[in-house]
């Protein structure tokens, strides 16, 4: 089940026309560091060895990948005011791929797509016996697991009736070398973060109706090293520093109310200069203070402005991960694009691509860039609405009809099997006005449609953040500051609880016009090959019609005695 | 006693009230004014009993009873691990954290709010003293417990209204208020040094010239070292205030590979104590750890047991330990019955009381006090429980008969105090447990004896051999003996132990050894026994036929 990126961020505001496309500097290729050259070696003996012992049940494999994830973490977490974690980390992953019978009907069909990975931890040393012994026993274990999938399949295949999409498991691909330098070990200055953490964490002590905050700090510097039978030899690193606000409050209706933000850098000390964290988080706070306070929305349905940040979210949530190639194949749910190739899905003025070939957007560094894909396929800008025109999905090295090859947008966290997902989603238009006529447009949209008020959705979260793990909402995206925009001049009304009713998706061909920046959602992604990160980039928008609703709430009372400390901070308010 | 109190009178409390706590095993009681000195002088402790007070007079939903009791227990933990593979490190990790654990409970001791889940609410706690941090982590935990006390107390109050029988015991014990603070605790060692050091010891399959050309098909050669200091705050609104340390390492290796057949043979083991000094030295474990690996060829050659054997065993030591923990310490904690039954506890000994669980010559004791024994020092060991109630010596089983139970504050039928027997792991509410559990023999006999009874008993039932149990891997024997009647031993595979139940204990055992074996248990919570060999005179042994797995398809890397 797709789960929705876990936060929304960051704040690009540049016009689109005078945007340079920054790519990511061209790596520099270096000689193979030992691990690639004992993955190559291992993964060829076993390609050779496998099947080859004369007993017929065993058949060699057709395919044989390695990619080992060497990553190193740290990590810092402060609540209340005070850091109540801070660790580190340095772990190697290999996870083995093993494909048998051929491309067309192999072990990893269907429902035993989940069983083509097996991993294993690997070790850190440059130590070849040790990490090709590992290597033998992940790939026994991979094999033997192959082995048995690939009789069930070819099992079912004999008795089930014909598959609605019968494309073959495995696209032909091109192998890939790339040999760039291997990321450097995490350099943090631990104290001083920490001390930076809690400082920031400690803003919230300002704001005493916020009863729960969290600031996190994680630094991640990973190299990928990637190595198949087709020949593919890729090292290439991944850095990325992550800040993230989480913060909570209660309206005394018991109406629970989040707010979340994001800071995203390639290391960390391209992360925002303390005094601007400080203010954003007092924002956060200020916001919290004033939700809590609103009034609860009313049903509605009527014209509607979303922000930049909130259009790009919706965008991810609602369109990107429907044209996940995997989809359109399933016999279940998701087929909302298959039949619609060559159609129109959004209105003319409108394209979308991913292209996680850019690293930046403007000044914004975007954390869905990457150069090779985890099935060793090179990133590629993929159109996927030219003029509102649905042209493709995003593709895995798993087919579907009419779309035989992977577009470089294979990808999985660390221990799934790669599927089609987003990087760079960037949403542009060719309809756009300043933000003041959009607004200008909502209200006369309004009046023309006799609603006393528009909405503007400043930001929208996915459910990601409220509900669990194990039982993320599909799609679901949760509108956090909405205000009304009255049409008798009356100043612009904060609400809360409002959530979108039908499916969102309809409210996308009632698009009447963009705004003229375009704003960054940076975030962590998650669905069934894992989380990775991602962007979304989108100008901010004007619909005619969307239906909201009040959301079901919890009816837990606020906390009984004030939060401590919260005298002090009632004692400076005062003063 | 009135719920509110400033800090000084509940340290004063605390005092006079430990002077007539009815068995003080800890005699290093603070007088009133070092109570206070050390409350000033720890910021963490004094932020806790700031809030317990706060909460314990202000804390009430309206229309709502209040808080009876409020406990704060926060547990720092300090961890150090670090694995190998194959003669490479796989990394470390160093883990520092506070974690609170708040228990509230309404109602009274006769009737509360507490549950069968384990009461309460957890948060993290900041690593620095920062008083409004720490109490604000505490107020959210505390705001969250009491509404569940709330919402538990109403459903309990509905429960005891659907059944006759009424509940056997009280739902929680008075307890004195006790007062104790010990140092913190501190973890230092040298990480690379260890890193290095389990690095060296899994690569010993391939490095050691005496079993490097032998133990090419080794499927896992691991190492790994751990260590844990625990510092923990406990403060309650009867007037405990605690601050106890522990600390506990662990150096582990294990070795395995299949036989032709496919069967899996393993092998590991795991020096530990509560200080580095008290683990092997380097050159012992690594000595130890090639015997084990040595031993994978003398298991691959052994043949397999016979497919079912009826007769005595001797188990080992070490196995015994074993075989007691499995047997023995789950059932003599006291625990609350389902509500409704007149029983007294749960598990295997729940209707024992005065019965007979053992052979008149056997003994059990548990001794929290014994620090060390035979030279060894024991992780079961403690002086305080995680409930704030002094560690008892008791005495459970004598001469066969069980009298007693171990248990915390949740009382059962004729127990209604804590013997300070609730132990918690870190995030875990306390539940009754063995700290160190020592059971002895009465004219226990030599090893010697223990062997040639062994024979003797086979010879009267005209058996042909008899069986060794060495060491136990789980419940299944890894290393296990024949002995023919010329007493020559064999070593054999693939064997699992069957009838080695309550009733064996009770009725079985024809003999016991004179030596204890120390077997620390390394965890959570953890644990000590001491066990003498044990000779039954009636167990079977047969072949296991567990799976064989596939051999690997291809051989490993030279």
């Amino acid at each position: 089940v797709p789960a929705p990126s876990r936060s929304a961020a960051a704040i690009a505001a540049l016009a689109l026309a005078t945007l340079g496309f920054a790519r990511p500097a061209p790596a520099q290729q270096t000689a193979a560091p030992v691990l690639l050259d004992a993955m190559t070696t291992e993964l060829h003996r076993a390609f050779a060895s496998l099947g080859k012992a004369g007993d017929e049940k065993q058949l060699p494999p057709y395919f044989l990948s390695y990619s080992v994830s060497d990553a190193s973490y740290v990590g810092i977490r402060a609540q209340f005011g005070a850091v109540v974690d801070s660790g580190s980390n340095h772990a190697r992953v290999a996870d083995v791929q093993v494909r048998l019978g051929d491309p067309k009907l192999d072990n990893t069909h269907a429902a035993h797509r989940s069983s083509a990975v097996n991993s294993m931890q690997l070790p850190l040393t440059d130590d070849r016996e040790a990490l090709q012994r590992t290597l033998w026993l992940a790939t026994n274990t991979g094999y033997g697991t192959a082995l048995d999938n690939y009789l069930r399949v070819k099992t079912e295949a004999q008795v089930r009736a014909k598959e609605e999409d019968s494309s073959p498991d495995f696209s032909q691909q091109t192998p890939q070398t790339f040999i760039g330098k291997p990321a450097p070990p995490v350099v943090v200055d631990k104290a001083a973060w920490e001390r930076r953490v809690a400082e920031l964490s400690k803003i919230f002590r300002e704001y005493p109706d916020v009863y729960q905050n969290a600031v996190m700090l994680t630094v991640q510097n990973e190299t990928d090293y990637f190595a198949s039978s087709e020949g593919s030899r890729i090292v290439t690193p991944h850095l990325s520093a992550r800040l993230v606000v989480f913060a909570v409050t209660r309206a005394d209706d018991g109406m629970d109310l989040f707010r979340a933000q994001t800071f995203e850098a390639e290391t960390v000390d391209g992360l925002p200069a303390q005094a601007q964290l400080a203010v954003a988080i007092r924002e956060l706070g200020k916001s919290l203070e004033a939700l809590r306070k609103a009034p609860v929305t009313e049903p509605f349905d009527g014209p509607v402005i979303l922000s930049g940040r909130a259009a790009a979210v919706f965008f991810h949530e609602v369109l990107g991960h429907r044209l996940e190639g995997q989809r359109q194949r399933g016999d279940e749910e998701g087929q909302t694009f298959t039949k619609e190739v060559g159609q129109e899905v959004l209105p003319k003025f409108l394209s979308v691509a991913d292209d996680p070939t850019r690293s930046k957007f403007g000044d914004t560094w975007l954390s869905g860039t990457y150069a090779y894909d985890d099935e060793g396929q090179k990133a590629q800008r993929v159109a996927l609405i030219d003029d509102g025109v649905l042209k493709t999905f995003l593709m895995s090295r798993l087919p579907i009809a009419n779309f035989s090859e992977s577009n470089g947008h294979g990808r999985a966290q660390t221990g799934r099997v790669p599927t089609g997902r987003q990087g760079n989603l960037i949403v542009t238009s060719t309809k756009t006005e300043p933000e003041s006529d959009l607004r200008k447009q909502l209200i006369e949209e309004a009046k023309k449609q006799g609603k006393p008020y528009g909405l503007y959705f400043e930001d929208i979260s996915s459910g990601f953040a409220v509900t669990t793990r194990s039982s993320p909402q599909a799609f679901q995206v949760i509108p956090l500051v909405v205000y009304r925009v009255y049409v008798d001049g009356r100043p612009d009304e904060l609400v809360r609880g409002v959530s979108i009713v039908g499916t969102p998706l309809a409210a996308m061909k009632r698009i009447l016009a963009t705004g003229d920046k375009s704003e960054v959602f940076n975030g962590e992604c998650g669905a069934e090959s894992g989380t990775v990160p991602v962007s979304a980039v989108a100008p901010a928008m004007l619909l005619s019609e969307m239906e909201t609703q009040k959301q079901a709430q919890g009816s837990a009372r606020p906390p009984i005695l004030p939060i401590p400390g919260a005298d002090a901070a009632a004692t400076k308010e005062a003063k | 006693m009135s719920p509110i109190r400033p800090i000084a009178t509940i340290a004063g409390a605390g005092l006079l009230a430990a002077c007539l706590c009815s068995t003080p095993l800890y005699a290093a009681q603070p007088i009133r004014a070092d109570a206070e000195a050390a409350a000033e002088k720890d910021p963490l402790l004094k932020a806790m009993l700031t809030e317990l007070d706060r909460s314990m007079s202000q804390l009430q939903l309206p229309g709502f009873a209040k808080p009876f009791f409020i406990q704060y227990r926060i547990e720092e933990v300090d961890d150090f691990e670090t694995k190998a593979e194959f003669g490479a490190t796989e990394g470390s990790s160093r883990t520092h954290q506070r974690v609170a654990r708040i228990t509230v409970r309404v109602g009274d001791y006769k009737t509360d709010s507490s549950g069968g889940r384990g009461d309460g609410a957890l948060q993290l706690a900041g690593l620095d003293d920062d008083p409004i941090a720490v109490r604000s982590a505490l107020w959210a935990a505390t705001d969250q417990a009491y509404k569940s006390a709330l919402a538990a107390y109403a459903q309990k109050q509905a429960e005891l209204k659907q059944v006759q029988t009424p509940p056997q015991a009280d739902d929680f014990s008075k307890e004195a208020p006790f007062v104790s603070l010990a140092e913190p605790g501190k973890l230092s060692l040298d990480e690379a040094a260890w890193t290095e050091r389990v690095a060296r010891a899994s690569g010993l399959y391939r490095t050691d010239p005496s079993v490097k050309a032998t133990e090419h098909d080794v499927e896992y050669a691991s190492a790994e070292f751990h260590a844990r200091v625990t510092t923990t705050w406990l403060v309650n609104s009867e007037g405990t205030i605690v601050r106890k340390s522990a600390s506990a390492f662990q150096e582990g290796f294990g070795v395995g590979t299949q036989a032709a057949e496919g069967m899996r043979l393993d092998r590991s083991f795991a020096t530990n104590g509560v200080t580095l000094k008290d683990l092997d030295s380097q050159a012992a474990f690594e000595k130890h750890a090639v015997a084990q690996i040595a031993s994978l060829t003398d298991l691959r050659n052994a043949p397999l047991v016979e497919e079912e054997y009826h007769g005595p065993v001797l188990l080992s030591s070490d196995a015994s330990a074993d075989t007691m923990r499995s047997l023995v310490a789950s059932g003599v904690t006291a625990t609350r019955p389902k509500l409704g039954t007149e029983a007294r506890t749960n598990g295997p000994f729940a209707s024992s009381f005065h019965a007979r669980v053992l052979p008149e010559f056997l003994d059990a004791v548990d001794d929290p006090s014994l620090k060390s024994f035979d030279g060894k020092s024991l992780l079961g060991a403690y002086t305080v429980d995680d409930e704030g109630v002094p560690a008892q010596t008791v005495k459970l089983i004598t001469a066969g008969k069980l009298d007693s139970y171990l248990i915390g504050r949740e009382p059962v039928r004729d127990f209604p105090q804590s013997n300070g027997h609730g132990r918690a792991g870190v995030t875990g509410s306390p539940r009754p447990a063995i700290g160190v559990l020592k059971v002895t023999a009465e004219g226990g006999i030599s090893s010697d004896a223990l062997d040639k009874k062994l024979l003797d008993i086979g010879k009267d039932r005209g058996l042909k051999s008899v069986y060794f149990v060495e060491t136990l891997g789980g419940d299944a024997p890894r290393l296990l003996y024949r002995i023919g009647q010329d007493g020559k031993r064999e070593l054999v595979r693939g064997a699992e132990l069957a009838d080695l139940d309550q009733r064996a204990l009770r009725s079985g055992i024809e003999a016991a050894g004179k030596d204890l074996w120390v077997a620390n248990y390394f965890g959570d919570v953890s644990q000590t026994v001491l066990a003498p060999a044990l000779l039954f005179g009636d167990v079977t042994i047969r072949r296991a036929n567990e799976k064989n797995d596939k051999l690997p398809f291809y051989p490993p890397p030279d």
